[in-house]
């Protein structure tokens, strides 16, 4: 899409919506937000990039394929749920570690899980859709 | 026991390569496998009569209360003695017959053949019919692949999957069966179903259990009207046809209603269909055999006219009938895998396949035809073999019985068949006439010459010497199947009895039958007879279910967009009325205006705005935009009633619903062409009309019901305390239901993965077609 401005603020737009998807993930458990929606501002963020400069320009921010990011995901939620096995003998069952008033554990890791799925796999479609013929 | 079984699949997995690494002596080599457990299972068996029925119990899946028990009586002695016996000779058998073709198909062939071996010896010697319903149908899968093992002809893979839709199709009312007996009893071990037949019969499901117990037997066993695939299976390597198709496999269905004679002979339905079934397979056998000139499929004929004997005589009562179903099951297997050796020796050797086109072979394989004359002897049930004693008790069994005269018969008529049989296996390719002038192609060598001569020899040595095998093996078998000790007199010399009487007009008919055999074959090969006994049944059948497929995707997957969602639309709205229709009371709407709120009712407004604008809008570009006022909408609504959550979804879903509609719209004319009749958009209309109404009925009549706040409270409560997390939404996605959160993200992620995949397919060839 030739639009000067959009091209000039992708850029910006990316990194607030990557941001702010990042910080959405993680005050999701006390504040509205998670992982589902971090995972589509995250997805909104590189359709821009995807918009503004090409579908190969989106692919580069990305490190892996969407594909493999969506794998990644999957065994992150999965892995997550292991420990509890170990503890609980119950499959999913978090650990927490505490300092004061701050909790994080296991939960983290299965949101991120869920993030990155849900992310890459809009991606996945989004990219495909607006890929040029002859890409892939 | 458990050691025996482990070892036969050890052997079945090492088989192959250790198939390669000896190469031309693969065959050789690998026998010491099945030799081996023959012989431990000899010794072992030969302590049987003094210490009872061996046990032994491995847990397996103790949840489902499934242990591995296995237990050896003289029956299952009989049964594992000859799979291993012949599964020697036919090792040997096929490493010879492979020998000219590459090293690894013969490799590949004696793994299948000892798997095969392996799932045979499970299915015999345990006690458990669940474990038993697993090896039966590893037994069918390996079968299939035997079949096919020539998987480039196209009649292999055809008559491989026959035979697997027929006997796995079969295993599972087999399996079905099981259960419901698991259910009316409360146990699946045999040796206890075997005390327990009245309580059995007195059962409900008495009914239900026979017929799916005999569904499955009879299409392992190749009984009426199942009987087509058996000749079918014939596309196999003749090693295999000889071991699976003759002696072993086909037996399992025998194997599993005699099991089940004792308890199920309660059921006065039980033996009078196995005489039907087993009378009738027999006389379809010996018919078929009439109207067919391939060597082995007369053979194999035959083998489903025997197999119908032995249902005829398990259906029979008494003691008589047990020996005499023994007997035959041993004799049978000795005469009939020699002379399916015979055949593939001499369709290897002439490069033929059909009798008629062989002749007077004995001078060039003296072996082979002296193992086919005497297993054609036996076969006919001539004296000095085992195969006449059984089959003198064979009458007498039906005499003591008091059968009706008719099976006695049909009886006759159908060993008169086999009598046929014999003479056309032996004479005519082996010695009549002279050798061919065609050169052969093979000569006899030692590996395949073995397993005939010591079968044939062994037909020969149990006959004239019956008390070697009448107190050791046969005695113990039939007491096993009678429950009860059997006292088993064997001998070749009765005396002048009504049985010697049958036997002579047997042999009378068959020499008949073999005279005239010439001329009926040519009046009735390809005829209507041979058509109609053949498997003209299932073509039908099989064809008609793909007729019915190919219709209904038709019908439902057309590629019509506009129908599948009339489809869903209308579908859920019969449902639905259905439910209002049947719910008593009927539902009551609140009609007051109590707690009506501006400010909803104004997003309702826009939304219903957005809705009309997406329906009628000629501009694709514009429809996105008014649905996605709707979308919009929805998510205000969720903030102005308390679901930050949701709306702050509802708001990044709607962000790409707009992206990704973009997309398409890149590929899409900008207007819109309108395709439907003004009827059909009529109808439209009417559908979601009728849908938006009864949601609408639905979520009104949903307020006026009392909410159920028990689980949010509990939610509400806990989820700081133990899951550390204020957000109840998100706790309930991360920690209290999270395995269903991964089963969604689990979801998501194969469906992107598949559109992706069908997708690239798909813009791949739009780009071949432009360039």
């Amino acid at each position: 899409m030739n639009s000067l401005i959009l091209t000039a603020f992708a850029r910006i737009f990316f990194a607030i919506l990557i941001g702010v998807s990042i910080f959405i993930l993680y005050r999701g458990h006390n504040q509205p937000g998670g992982g589902f929606v971090g995972g589509l501002m995250a997805a909104a963020g590189f359709a821009v990039l995807a918009l503004a400069e090409g579908v190969a320009a989106a692919r580069r921010a990305l490190p892996f394929h969407p594909v493999t990011v969506m794998g990644i995901g999957l065994v992150m939620a999965i892995v997550s749920g292991v420990p509890g096995l170990f503890s609980d003998d119950s499959y999913l069952t978090h650990w927490w570690f505490h300092a004061g008033d701050f909790h994080t554990g296991t939960a983290l890791i299965f949101d991120i899980g869920v993030y990155l799925v849900v992310m890459s796999g809009i991606l996945a479609l989004v990219l495909r859709f607006y890929e040029e013929e002859g890409e892939h | 026991m458990t050691s025996i079984i482990l070892a036969a699949f050890a052997s079945a997995l090492l088989a192959r390569p250790l198939a390669l690494r000896f190469a031309p002596h693969g065959g050789w080599i690998m026998a010491l496998a099945p030799g081996g457990l023959f012989v431990a299972l000899l010794m072992l068996g030969l302590g049987l009569p003094a210490n009872g029925p061996l046990s032994e119990t491995v847990e397996w899946v103790p949840a489902l209360n499934v242990e591995l028990t296995f237990r050896l009586d003289g029956f299952s002695w009989l049964f594992s003695l000859l799979i291993t016996g012949i599964g020697t000779l036919v090792t040997i058998y096929a490493g010879a017959y492979f020998a000219e073709k590459s090293p690894e198909k013969g490799a590949n062939f004696i793994a299948l053949i000892l798997l095969f071996m392996s799932a045979m010896l499970g299915t015999v010697l345990t006690d458990h019919l669940i474990v038993l319903y697993v090896f039966w149908e590893l037994t069918s899968l390996v079968s299939f692949l035997l079949i096919g093992f020539d998987s480039y002809k196209a009649s292999a893979r055809k008559a491989a999957l026959q035979s697997l839709i027929v006997t796995a199709g079969g295993g599972l009312a087999l399996f079905a069966g099981i259960l419901l007996i698991g259910l009316a009893l409360d146990t699946y071990s045999l040796s206890e179903i075997a005390t327990r037949g009245d309580e059995l019969a007195a059962s409900p499901l008495a009914p239900a259990i026979l017929v799916l117990v005999l569904l499955g037997a009879f299409t392992k066993s190749a009984q009426v009207p199942f009987h087509f695939w058996l000749p079918g299976a014939m596309a196999a390597p003749t090693p295999a046809s000889a071991y699976l198709h003759s002696a072993t496999m086909v037996k399992l269905g025998v194997y599993l209603l005699a099991r089940l004679d004792q308890p199920f002979s309660a059921m006065p339905a039980f033996g009078i269909t196995l005489i039907v079934f087993g009378t009738a397979t027999l006389i379809v056998g010996g018919v078929r055999a009439l109207t067919q000139p391939g060597f082995k499929a007369i053979l194999a004929h035959s083998t489903v006219g025997s197999l119908g004997l032995l249902v005829l005589l398990i259906g029979l009562e008494g003691d008589t009938a047990a020996i005499a179903t023994i007997g035959f099951i041993l004799g049978h297997a000795l005469y009939k895998a020699a002379l399916f050796f015979c055949a593939g020796t001499a369709i290897h050797a002439t490069g033929r396949t059909e009798v008629t086109q062989m002749s007077g072979l004995a001078t060039a394989l003296p072996w082979t035809a002296a193992a086919a004359g005497l297993a054609a002897i036996s076969m006919a049930g001539l004296p000095p073999m085992v195969a006449f004693i059984a089959k003198e008790y064979i009458f007498e069994a039906q005499l003591n019985a008091g059968t009706n005269w008719l099976v006695i018969a049909l009886t006759v008529l159908g060993n008169a068949a086999f009598v046929m049989i014999a003479l056309l296996a032996s004479i005519g390719p082996f010695f009549r006439g002279r050798l061919a002038p065609l050169p052969l192609q093979h000569s006899e060598v030692a590996g395949m010459a073995l397993g005939p001569v010591t079968l044939a020899g062994l037909s020969l040595l149990f006959g004239l010497a019956p008390a070697l095998i009448a107190g050791p093996l046969i005695a113990p078998a039939a007491s096993a199947l009678v429950g009860a000790p059997v006292e088993v007199s064997f001998s070749l010399w009765h005396g002048f009895t009504p049985m010697l009487a049958l036997s002579a007009v047997v042999v009378v008919l068959g020499i008949g039958l073999w005279l005239a055999w010439p001329s009926l074959l040519q009046r009735l090969q390809g005829g209507r007879l041979s058509h109609a006994l053949g498997d003209a049944g299932y073509n039908f059948v099989f064809d008609g279910v793909l007729k019915i497929a190919k219709l209904s995707t038709r019908i439902l997957q057309n590629g019509d967009q506009h129908r599948y969602g009339a489809i869903v639309l209308g579908a859920t709205v019969v449902i639905v009325v259905a439910g209002l229709i049947a719910a008593a009371p009927p539902f009551a709407l609140d009609t007051s205006l109590d707690g009506f709120r501006i400010g909803p009712a104004v997003i309702l407004a826009f939304m219903v705005f957005g809705a009309v604008c997406a329906a009628r809008l000629i501009s694709l570009l514009g429809a996105v935009v008014a649905a996605g006022i709707c979308g919009f909408g929805s998510a205000l609504l969720f903030l102005l009633n308390g679901a930050p959550d949701l709306a702050l979804t509802q708001f990044s879903v709607e962000v790409l619903v707009v992206v990704i509609m973009m997309a398409l719209l890149l590929r899409l004319p900008v207007r819109r062409t309108l395709t439907r009749m003004r009827s059909e958009r009529r109808m439209d209309a009417l559908l979601s009309g009728a849908f938006a109404f009864l949601v609408f009925l639905a979520l009104a009549a949903m307020t006026t019901m009392p909410l159920d706040l028990t689980l949010s409270d509990y939610y509400r409560a806990t989820s700081y305390p133990e899951a550390f997390g204020r957000n109840v939404v998100n706790v309930i996605l991360v920690d209290f239901r999270a395995l269903d959160t991964m089963g969604e993200i689990a979801v998501i992620a194969f469906g992107a993965m598949t559109v992706w995949g069908l997708l690239r397919r798909r813009i791949r060839k739009t780009a071949g077609g432009a360039s």
